[in-house]
């Protein structure tokens, strides 16, 4: 009885996610690109803290990105593991 | 009453399985929508909004253990303990269908409850994780107060 509900809210779901997973990606990019004019900008200037800070923020960028993609999955597989049956 | 007993809990359990499944779902949404906060405000230098969202994702991966790991364990404990044959006759019967219902509506209460917890941590609420709380712990009561109301009950009715 509930199984097409949920299919339904499975495809929301779904589309939710590529969705978010789209804006993560370009809000990445943007943020990559931000850091790299401040780093080029602090290189043109010779303020070797905002280059050394703009390259930190690219970096963690990048770590931020490879834990949505890389870690969150695991995360929703270990969890699917776990999903009970009913207990009653 | 077992062939309606039966019934009820199949659809009970059907209810279980598609919340199970929506939790899970939106337990990942939940993590990505953190993660895009984030990213965000690293980007953007809000070093405060980070760590509101690192907590928050902690947070929604401690909520969805907890409703898969704890909740199925907590409800088998209290079911265990509620007495399934008070007496004997029409009351005994009774007594069996109501353990087994309260059972399965306190599980199912208890994982809508987390259920709404996770959706509030995704847009950033803070309270409705206690209120999830006291919900888990006024069905576990519930089902204590019946497990002391069904023989209670037998004795007053005066059956065996």
């Amino acid at each position: 009885m509930f199984d097409p509900i949920l299919q339904q809210i499975l495809e929301i779901a779904r589309d939710a996610w590529a969705f978010m997973a789209g804006l993560l990606i370009i809000v990445a990019l943007l943020g990559g690109l931000y850091f790299v004019l401040q780093g080029t900008a602090g290189a043109a200037f010779g303020a070797s803290r905002t280059t050394s800070m703009a390259i930190i923020g690219v970096v963690g960028l990048v770590i931020i990105v490879l834990f949505a993609f890389l870690f969150l999955p695991q995360v929703g597989d270990m969890l699917r593991k776990f999903q009970p049956a009913a207990p009653f | 009453m077992s062939e309606v007993s039966s019934i009820l809990l199949a659809f009970m359990r059907e209810a279980w399985l598609a919340l199970a499944g929506a939790f899970l779902a939106f337990v990942l949404l939940a993590c990505l929508a953190q993660v895009l906060r984030v990213s965000s405000a690293s980007v953007l230098g809000a070093n405060l909004w980070v760590w509101e969202s690192v907590s928050a994702l902690l947070s929604i991966v401690l909520i969805g253990l907890f409703a898969f790991i704890g909740i199925p364990q907590i409800v088998r404990a209290l079911q265990s303990s509620l007495p399934n044959a008070g007496g004997c006759g029409p009351i005994s019967e009774l007594g069996t269908l109501a353990s087994s219902l309260i059972g399965g509506l306190a599980a199912l209460r208890m994982l809508r409850a987390a259920f709404t917890s996770v959706l509030s941590a995704s847009i950033g609420g803070s309270s409705t994780f206690a209120k999830a709380l006291i919900e888990c712990a006024e069905a576990m009561f519930g089902m204590i107060l019946m497990s002391a109301a069904i023989p209670l009950a037998a004795w007053f009715l005066g059956t065996c």
